[in-house]
């Protein structure tokens, strides 16, 4: 892994030097259509910071220089996703995220309580995004030792990862827009003008995936890499359903509700890419005509682009797709690396949580796989078993933090170097816990959501590969970006399982029937203790109380 | 007997105080007596006062005038002592023709220190009184005594917003002000349309040298962070409405003054104050449109505002500033802000926001105007003298708040942290009282913003309402089925074993 990193440091050591004088945004939007039936619109807003004062900021929202300095992150990572990717059907995500709300950041070396910041620096986020990222605490929180590495530029021989890293997800968030009307406000144009503008959210809701991200990282200044700048990534990915929009052809109308009058006036470079790649199999023909068409070729894999250059000033522009009324038959060739998550078990007492990882490509492939079970959900090591094994030649390295109950989560890594062609199942058993009843959240018998494993890939081919090279920050980047080998974090999709979930009006009860014993059971027994039968002497004078009770007695008999 | 003796003893004697002892709502004991005995209008200042005149007479008639004018003061006590000038003092201070010099020599002979102040004679004066920007104040002769009463009244010392800052009513520097330890002070430069007009400023540097060293000197009192931000495309309609004038132009806008508040919502939106945990005091530069430039804006009385910046400000929000770019920058597509105009419109209101009054003009008595962007000396003694008031006062109200809510709800939970800062608040409010006594004011001050902080966090701890909301219905259908049929029968043999007690029980019923 430390060869993994040293390489992330070495391409920033070549990174382009950056004008000194102001704040940069841009602008980029990327279309893939996801044959068959699918359209996957990727946007990225780009700000880069210049300068090093926190205190005063031009184009890059105030509110998020504001909480880098107050909580001293060096780089951060926040998405809010509604849906999940599938990346079987659909290869790989320019950024992947995973359901729900997913945090993560690494502190500055100089911070001396990294569990009080992290703690804080949820709860202001929670604040910025109307998210309920308050309730990350210690219980659901992982320090990744290998899985996950800054993508931003960090001081060589600083063991990052662990000690200064944090890491939660909350599978169980709803997305919508309250959260993406205060990211769009942290746009320098707002959602008034530029490609922000197309994002309708009555629109970009109504898609099978949508996800909005904002990823802080520091890039180096210059070739020395002696200074820092903040970069500033807000990203949207949507997948549209041509089911849902009733057409296969698309047009910024129909995705949008509207055509783009524009970029933003700020942005040096608004640029729209098109994916032309599933045209051989799926023909169809842009409207209005690109600029121009790239052909890019990376790591195996030739990729089709067309180019839009959106100036300030531009007319309306409606871009759009038609496709040909004869549509061949065309089936999807899985991507190198895919996988699938599933809960075993029956009954209430045990069950098992299993991730199928496919390995379809000719060679071996690395990966880290990072399980993040909550406490309520033991998972013990003695249980993991690989293909049914328990001891496999395919871990290299593992890492095992056991969790305590109310306080830390199960944290599982595995270094596993994944055969070729063939698909390599990890099975790990967990036990069913009882909750106190004030844990159960509302609606408890809808299930509980388990957040997704992460699995951090060194990809050996760029097939259906489309990131950001770690030294590059548009989109322009990715042309011809072969590198020896592509890393990738990727999300599995989360599972429930249904933990034993008591009749809540239960202790009601018992109380209430536990009282009406005592209160039966009393009576006779302080009678029976305070009162004695006393034998009563005959022909004494009858009052005139017994009197009365006597005429009733004879009446009755 | 015995047996019902035991149930009662059993439920009643032990029981019945078992449950109220776990079922009380905990509560650390507190300072009642010292909380309900605060009284904030008997707070009162002492502050010094020396006298420096060239002969005993005008001294002791001097002293005695200033002594009487503020006897009937209870806010602000004076300790007023006379002092002859020595003889060189006064030879320079006759021959020195410029004041300030004039107070660059007293500066030196004494040791100038807060809360106190030197009204020292001055024969070559033009005018009766002359106050600059040091703790000095000048006067001519004897017969100034009432000018210079009503300028300590009037400018020094202004106990009518003392009593105000006090009481915690209005006054002339109420308005304005919030009390806090700590600011930030952010400057907002709006450009609603850069794709038009772009707008040279650079907004840092402004408000690091003017906004920077008018707050430095203001260090004992807060801390403030200084920020500034751009946002841009936040379209605003003013709706201007267009007045044709003498001017070169032959027209203006005019801005109606009901509008300009709306502006206030829109930059709230993007100005991102809420991020801080500190009160922010917001500055904003609009730059408006040139299709509405120049622009005015018109007051409630529907008069043109004539001043060459266009501003309003806001109280507890902060300032705005129109920007308006002149014909020839709107052909040239660049606005080029006069900074110096600009920031000192800023500074004014920045002044006005934290509680420093605009002063009135007084007959015959000159009132220095300000060369920098520094506060005048005895401005930020009559700061302090005001927030100390303010915060001893504030924290008084809240924990007497405090003391109410708990004598009127009896689920509030007073835990051991809650406890402590409330004692802290009590304890402080103790020493800045004897500390305003003595006179020394900034210790005072420290004390008071201990005491206002800790009676702030006690107010507002959320520990506070942990048990606020347990519903009494979910105790009594608790209770009710437990308590009623054990109880009755324990109740009714109560009268028995009175009568058992006292020897009276029927003995021929026994056998």
């Amino acid at each position: 892994m430390s060869k993994f990193r040293n390489i992330i440091f070495l391409l920033f050591l070549i990174s382009q030097t950056i004008s000194v004088s102001s704040d940069d945004f841009k602008e980029e939007l990327y279309i893939k259509p996801l044959p068959p039936m699918h359209l996957y619109v990727y946007f990225q807003f780009i700000t880069l910071i210049t300068g090093d004062t926190y205190e005063h900021s031009h184009l890059a929202p105030r509110s998020l220089k504001e909480i880098m300095s107050r909580f001293q992150v060096e780089e951060l990572h926040l998405t809010l996703t509604e849906g999940q990717w599938r990346h079987k059907q659909w290869g790989y995500p320019v950024m992947d995220a995973a359901p729900g709300a997913e945090l993560y950041a690494w502190f500055a070396p100089t911070v001396t309580d990294v569990n009080a910041n992290w703690k804080k620096l949820s709860a202001t986020l929670s604040g910025l995004f109307c998210a309920s990222l308050n309730f990350i605490d210690a219980h659901n929180t992982i320090s990744p030792k290998m899985a996950l590495t800054p993508l931003g530029a960090m001081n060589i021989g600083l063991n990052y990862t662990s000690q200064f890293a944090r890491y939660a997800s909350l599978p169980r968030e709803i997305v919508c827009t309250e959260n993406l009307t205060p990211w769009k406000k942290l746009l320098p144009c707002e959602s008034s003008h530029g490609f922000a503008s197309l994002l309708n959210s009555r629109l970009i809701h109504n898609t099978n995936y949508h996800s909005i991200g904002v990823h802080i990282r520091k890039v180096c200044s210059n070739n020395e890499c002696t200074n820092y700048n903040f970069e500033v990534k807000q990203t949207v990915a949507l997948v549209y359903d041509f089911k849902i929009i009733n057409s296969i052809n698309w047009s910024f109308k129909l995705l949008f509700g509207q055509g783009l009058f524009g970029g933003c006036p700020l942005s040096s470079s608004s640029k729209i890419y098109i994916d032309l790649t599933s045209n051989d199999t799926l023909p169809f023909k842009l409207s209005p005509k690109p600029i121009s068409i790239i052909q890019s070729q990376r790591g195996g894999s030739d990729t089709l682009l067309a180019v839009y250059d959106i100036k300030a000033d531009s007319p309306m522009i409606n871009i759009g797709a038609k496709h040909s009324i004869d549509n061949k038959f065309s089936v999807t060739i899985p991507p190198p690396l895919h996988f699938n998550r599933y809960v075993l078990g029956y009954g209430k007492e045990f069950g098992g949580i299993v991730t199928e990882i496919t390995n379809t490509y000719w060679a071996p492939i690395d990966i880290i796989l990072l399980e993040n079970a909550p406490w309520w959900l033991p998972i013990q090591l003695s249980t993991l078993r690989i293909n049914g094994e328990a001891e496999s030649s395919l871990i290299l390295k593992q890492y095992y933090s056991p969790g305590r109950s109310r306080q830390r989560p199960y944290h599982l890594e595995l270094l596993m170097r994944l055969p070729p062609k063939s698909t390599t199942t990890v099975t790990i058993d967990f036990e069913f816990v009882f909750l106190k009843w004030q844990e159960y959240p509302p609606d408890a018998n809808h299930g509980f959501y388990i957040g997704s494993a992460l699995i951090s890939a060194k990809l050996p081919t760029a097939k259906n590969y489309t990131s950001i090279p770690v030294d590059g920050t548009t989109l322009e980047s990715v042309i011809n970006a072969s590198k020896p080998w592509y890393p990738a974090v990727f999300r599995t999709n989360g599972a429930m399982v249904s933990l034993p979930t008591p009749d809540f009006s239960m202790p009601y009860n018992v109380i209430c029937l536990a009282c009406t014993v005592v209160a039966l059971a009393f009576g006779p027994l302080h009678n029976i203790c305070t009162k004695e039968l006393v034998l009563k002497p005959s022909g004494t004078p009858i009052s005139l109380r017994q009197r009365i009770i006597n005429l009733f007695k004879k009446k009755k008999d | 007997m015995w047996a019902s003796a035991s149930f009662v003893g059993v439920l009643i004697v032990i029981g019945v105080p078992l449950w109220w002892k776990t079922t009380e709502v905990f509560r650390v004991s507190l300072p009642y007596e010292k909380i309900n005995a605060f009284d904030s209008e008997a707070h009162y200042i002492t502050t010094d006062l020396v006298v420096l005149a060239n002969d005993d007479r005008t001294a002791v008639n001097v002293a005695k005038e200033i002594q009487k004018a503020f006897s009937q003061s209870d806010v602000i006590k004076l300790r007023v002592t006379k002092q002859i000038i020595s003889e060189t003092l006064r030879q320079t201070l006759d021959t020195v023709i410029d004041e300030q010099e004039a107070l660059e020599e007293i500066a030196a002979t004494f040791d100038q220190k807060h809360n106190t102040l030197y009204v020292v004679q001055r024969a070559p004066l033009l005018q009766d009184v002359w106050v600059g920007t040091e703790r000095v104040v000048f006067f001519r002769d004897g017969k100034a005594s009432s000018t210079l009463v009503s300028a300590l009244d009037k400018w020094i010392y202004e106990p009518s917003v003392l009593q105000g800052a006090r009481s915690e009513s209005a006054d002339a520097a109420r308005q304005v002000r919030f009390p806090s330890s700590d600011y930030h002070v952010v400057l907002s430069v709006v450009n609603p349309k850069p794709h038009l007009m772009k707008v040279e400023f650079d907004a840092a540097e402004a408000v690091e040298d003017y906004i920077g060293s008018f707050v430095d000197e203001l260090s004992e009192l807060h801390n403030f962070t200084l920020k500034s931000q751009w946002l841009y495309l936040l379209d605003f309609d003013f709706q201007p409405r267009k007045v044709i004038d003498k001017s070169k132009v032959g027209y203006h806008y005019a801005i109606r003054h009901e509008r300009l508040h709306l502006l206030l919502t829109k930059l709230e939106e993007r100005a991102a104050t809420h991020v801080s945990e500190l009160p922010t005091v917001n500055l904003a530069l609009y730059v408006t449109q040139c299709d509405m430039s120049p622009a005015y804006i018109y007051d409630t009385n529907n008069q043109k505002v004539e001043s060459r910046v266009q501003a309003f400000m806001s109280p507890k929000w902060g300032g705005v500033v129109l920007g308006t770019p002149t014909v020839d920058e709107c052909a040239e597509g660049i606005h080029r802000p006069k900074v110096t105009q600009i920031m000192g419109t800023f500074l004014a209101h920045l002044r006005k926001l934290i509680g420093i009054t605009d002063k009135e003009s007084i007959q015959n008595g000159n009132l220095e105007a300000l060369r920098s962007v520094a506060p005048r000396r005895w401005e930020v003694d009559s700061l302090l003298r005001i927030r100390t008031l303010e915060q001893v006062t504030s924290a008084e109200t809240s924990l007497k708040s405090l003391a109410k809510l708990l004598g009127e709800i009896s689920n509030i939970v007073i835990n051991e942290e809650v406890g402590a800062s409330i004692n802290i608040a009590v304890q402080n409010i103790q020493n800045a009282k004897n500390l305003m006594l003595c006179g020394r004011l900034l210790e005072a001050y420290r004390a008071s913003q201990t005491a206002f902080i800790a009676a702030e966090t006690a107010f507002m701890d959320p520990s506070l309402l942990a048990l606020l909301y347990f519903p009494d219905d979910q105790k009594y259908a608790i209770y009710i089925p437990l308590f009623l049929p054990i109880m009755f029968p324990v109740i009714l043999s109560l009268k028995n074993l009175i009568l058992w007690f006292r020897g009276k029980l029927p003995k021929e019923k026994v056998d």
